[in-house]
């Protein structure tokens, strides 16, 4: 996932294109678009990820052009999504909503998730 | 019961006083060529031709031998312990047999409400038990329902004894249903995935065909085998005369084909050469001493191994087993060793899912592959599960179960200097294995507390329920996040049983139940099948089967209210498409209404525990279906989950 951050910031730097600002998004309706535009499906309910078929997103550290060049031009294998079926107006809605998620419990407070099986 | 004679009496009395309409319904077919009579006092003439055609006294209407007796004869020369079935006439002589005559041990019949089950479940047994079960499908539509698990069974490499049926020859044969249930050659609709078929015409043949069939069946590479029961051969009756001339063959169980010693050379030096060689396991271990050879290997050479989950082939508790690496591996490595691989290309390239659909390589130009396998000794023409063509350096057609000891020797012989070398790389082995464990609780806590239930919340939960348990999975889990082998201890052979073999949908439901079956053979073993609501839904009848039956095992259904590995095509496609990104749920999820899986489970005679939406409650949950499977029961707990784990 590193390297496609990189390839991103690289992008980023040359492009123009992704030289703006990033728009104010509405969280609610956020929350709302990553259901419906399928987001879940890949990166589960709430967006924390499964190893299967999406990384975490939830409290995303991605800059939000970065985010954005994800879904018009995934790394890997993400289905794309054109401006024609997620706006960046609703891209930035899904993105205030990543941002807005709690943090995950520290593995240290969960003493049966480091209790499971292999030492 | 009534002798027939007797019932013939009755039925004419009865004729008398109920005039024409009891002929309409009991002889239909002379109905259409002789007028019903109305009211006519006394029998009719439809009557009196059924009169005069009841056979007369001299005509012997009851034997008390025939071919199918025989038959189970045959069937139980080969150690069989279960025969699965969905009733179907065509081999009604072999059922009633295999009950009566045989007594309904050896094998023991089962009740099947599919052949898909009949099969599926045998596919699941053979995996756990280390032998083949038999299962009998109807002639024609059984052999239909069943082909999709004859096709994963061939695909997954294991050995299934199935027999089907037809009615005989055509003057043997009544009209109607008899015909529809006939066929000339029964195994053409699955012979593109059996090993072997025959349809046996004389009683003596059935016995040489059927020892064979399943010698075949359980020579690597292992598969299905059919043979047809022609309904004559079953019913026709059975002179002690002839049944003294019949023999049934000695059954050999065959040795497996071990490899070349001097390709086995030519690979230890190469193994031991290599600078980064990784071994990869896909469906190489049949036994936990193929488990334990495969140790031997690495640690001969301190190389890591990744396992396929194909079968069990390493412990996870090894420093060894480094399956969560297998990218940054084969990316430095200079050789890779597979063993009975399925898809050599698959292992080293990918592909995306894009429009365009771009291929890499996952390794260098100059690196070595070689292979241990029996996949070249069984290739058909038609289906493609054979998989893309992958050049090899070094293709070795054998067995590398049973090839395993002598690599192990050679291999040996070879490391002369290179010990110094090994124990450097052993050390990076340990130290990148230390971190396996810490990197998947990482993950895990991502979905710790989300509802819908996430897959590591759900393992972990399970853990503390069965950690003192001798526990096996009997489904394969990666779709709910294959925790057990990040982060349970597997060190044993049965605790895990590989994948459906072709991804046909409802494996997982009828393969668990013949693994949980063979677990109950083994004794004391608590079976858990973590199945997918879309796999359920193909066989939820298997919860009958395994309570009439008794098989106890935990099925934890993951239930994400979706085909959804569908979900995520058809979004794909709808991206791709620029249209109708939120549609992509029609047709593919299970919701409106919601299914109630722990009252259908109930309906068929199991536990049902459910819906569980809330992590907190799966505790308690666990611990009262354990308790349940403990004592004897088949349970379901119905968990409303992530669509991945
Ligand atoms: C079909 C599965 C799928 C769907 C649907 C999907 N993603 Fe992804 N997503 C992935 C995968 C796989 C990756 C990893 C990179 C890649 O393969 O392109 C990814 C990566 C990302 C990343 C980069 C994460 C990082 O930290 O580098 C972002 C951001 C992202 N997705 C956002 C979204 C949003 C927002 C949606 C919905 C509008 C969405 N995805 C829908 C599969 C999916």
């Amino acid at each position: 996932m590193k390297s496609h951050i990189l390839l991103l910031a690289a992008a980023i730097l040359a492009g123009p294109a992704f030289a703006q600002d990033a728009p104010k998004g509405d969280a609610a309706k956020g929350e709302k678009l990553f259901m419906a535009d399928g987001c879940w499906q890949c990166h589960g309910v709430g967006g924390n990820g499964a190893a299967l078929t999406g990384p975490k997103l939830s409290q995303t550290a991605l800059p939000f052009e970065a985010f954005l060049h994800q879904l018009r031009r995934p790394a890997a294998e993400m289905a794309p999504y054109e401006a024609a079926i997620v706006p960046d107006s609703a891209a930035a809605d899904i993105y205030a909503f990543l941002k807005s998620r709690p943090a995950s419990p520290d593995l240290k407070d969960l003493p049966l998730l480091q209790g499971m099986g292999v030492k | 019961m009534e002798k027939p004679r007797l019932d013939r009496r009755g039925f004419l009395k009865g004729a008398a006083v109920a005039g024409g309409a009891t002929i309409a319904v009991e002889a239909p077919a002379l109905a259409q060529t002789t007028p019903a009579q109305p009211k006519a006092p006394g029998p009719s003439a439809a009557q009196m031709a059924a009169e005069t055609e009841h056979p007369g006294e001299g005509e012997h209407l009851t034997t008390e031998k025939t071919g199918s007796d025989f038959m189970v004869d045959v069937c139980k020369t080969l150690n069989i312990d279960f025969m699965a079935a969905c009733p179907g006439s065509t081999f009604r002589g072999f059922q009633e047999s295999f009950i009566n005559y045989g007594k309904n041990t050896k094998p023991e019949w089962l009740t099947c409400m599919h052949e898909e089950v009949s099969v599926g479940m045998a596919h699941g047994y053979a995996k756990v038990a280390g032998k083949p079960m038999a299962a009998m499908v109807h002639g024609t539509v059984g052999t239909q329902h069943a082909a999709m698990a004859i096709y994963n069974a061939w695909c997954d490499r294991v050995p299934i004894i199935m027999f089907t049926a037809s009615a005989g020859p055509v003057e043997d044969r009544r009209p109607g249903i008899e015909w529809f249930h006939s066929v000339q050659d029964g195994a053409a609709t699955v012979r593109d995935f059996t090993k072997w078929d025959d349809y046996p015409w004389s009683l003596q043949s059935f016995a040489e065909s059927t020892v064979r069939a399943y010698q075949l069946a359980t020579a690597q590479p292992q598969a299905p085998v059919l043979i047809t029961a022609d309904g004559k051969l079953q019913e026709m009756e059975l002179s002690k005369a002839a049944n003294a001339q019949l023999s049934i063959p000695k059954l050999n169980h065959p040795t497996q084909a071990s490899a070349d010693p001097d390709a086995l050379k030519d690979l230890a030096k190469m193994l031991v050469a290599a600078e980064n060689p990784v071994i990869f396991a896909d469906r190489y271990a049949r036994s936990q001493k193929g488990m334990d050879d495969l140790v031997k290997l690495a640690e001969a050479l301190q190389a890591p191994v990744i396992d396929q989950q194909n079968r069990m082939n390493m412990p996870t508790t090894h420093y060894l087993c480094q399956s969560s690496r297998g990218g940054p591996l084969l990316a430095q490595s200079d050789f890779v060793l597979s063993l009975e691989p399925q898809d050599i290309y698959g292992t080293l390239n990918k592909m995306t899912d894009q429009l365009e659909r771009k291929t890499g390589s996952k390794i260098k130009k100059t690196t070595k592959v070689a292979s241990i396998g029996t996949h070249d000794l069984m290739v058909k023409a038609n289906y493609q599960d054979f998989q893309r063509y992958n050049a090899t350096d070094l293709q070795i057609t054998a067995d590398p179960e049973a090839s395993m000891p002598w690599l192990i020797e050679a291999v040996l012989r070879e490391v002369g200097d290179r010990k110094s070398a090994f124990d450097a790389r052993g050390e990076k082995m340990r130290a990148a294995y230390k971190n396996f464990a810490n990197n998947a609780r990482k993950a895990g806590a991502l979905q710790w507390d989300s509802s819908p239930i996430g897959g590591a919340r759900l393992f972990a939960e399970l853990w503390e329920v069965v950690k003192n348990e001798d526990w096996a999975f009997v489904t394969p889990n990666a779709y709910s996040g294959n925790w057990q082998h990040k982060l349970w201890p597997m060190e044993k052979h049965y605790q895990y049983i590989g994948s459906s073999g072709g991804s046909g949908v409802g494996y997982e439901p009828v393969g668990a139940l013949g693994a949980a079956l063979a677990h109950k053979q083994a004794g004391g073993r608590l079976p858990i099948a973590v199945i997918g609501d879309g796999n359920f839904n193909m066989a939820p009848h298997t919860m009958w089967t395994a309570a009439h039956h008794s098989i106890p095992y935990l099925a934890i259904i993951q239930n994400n209210r979706a085909y959804h590995q569908e979900v995520m095509h058809i979004q794909r496609m709808a991206n791709r498409h620029n249209r109708g990104v939120e549609s992509g749920v029609i047709g593919t999820t299970m919701t409106d209404p919601n299914i109630d899986y722990a009252r259908l489970a109930e309906g068929y005679g199991a536990v049902g525990i459910g819906p569980i939406t809330d992590p907190k409650d799966l505790n308690a949950a666990f611990k009262k279906g354990v308790a349940a499977v403990k004592a004897g029961q088949p349970v379901l707990i119905d968990v409303v989950m992530q669509p991945r784990g």
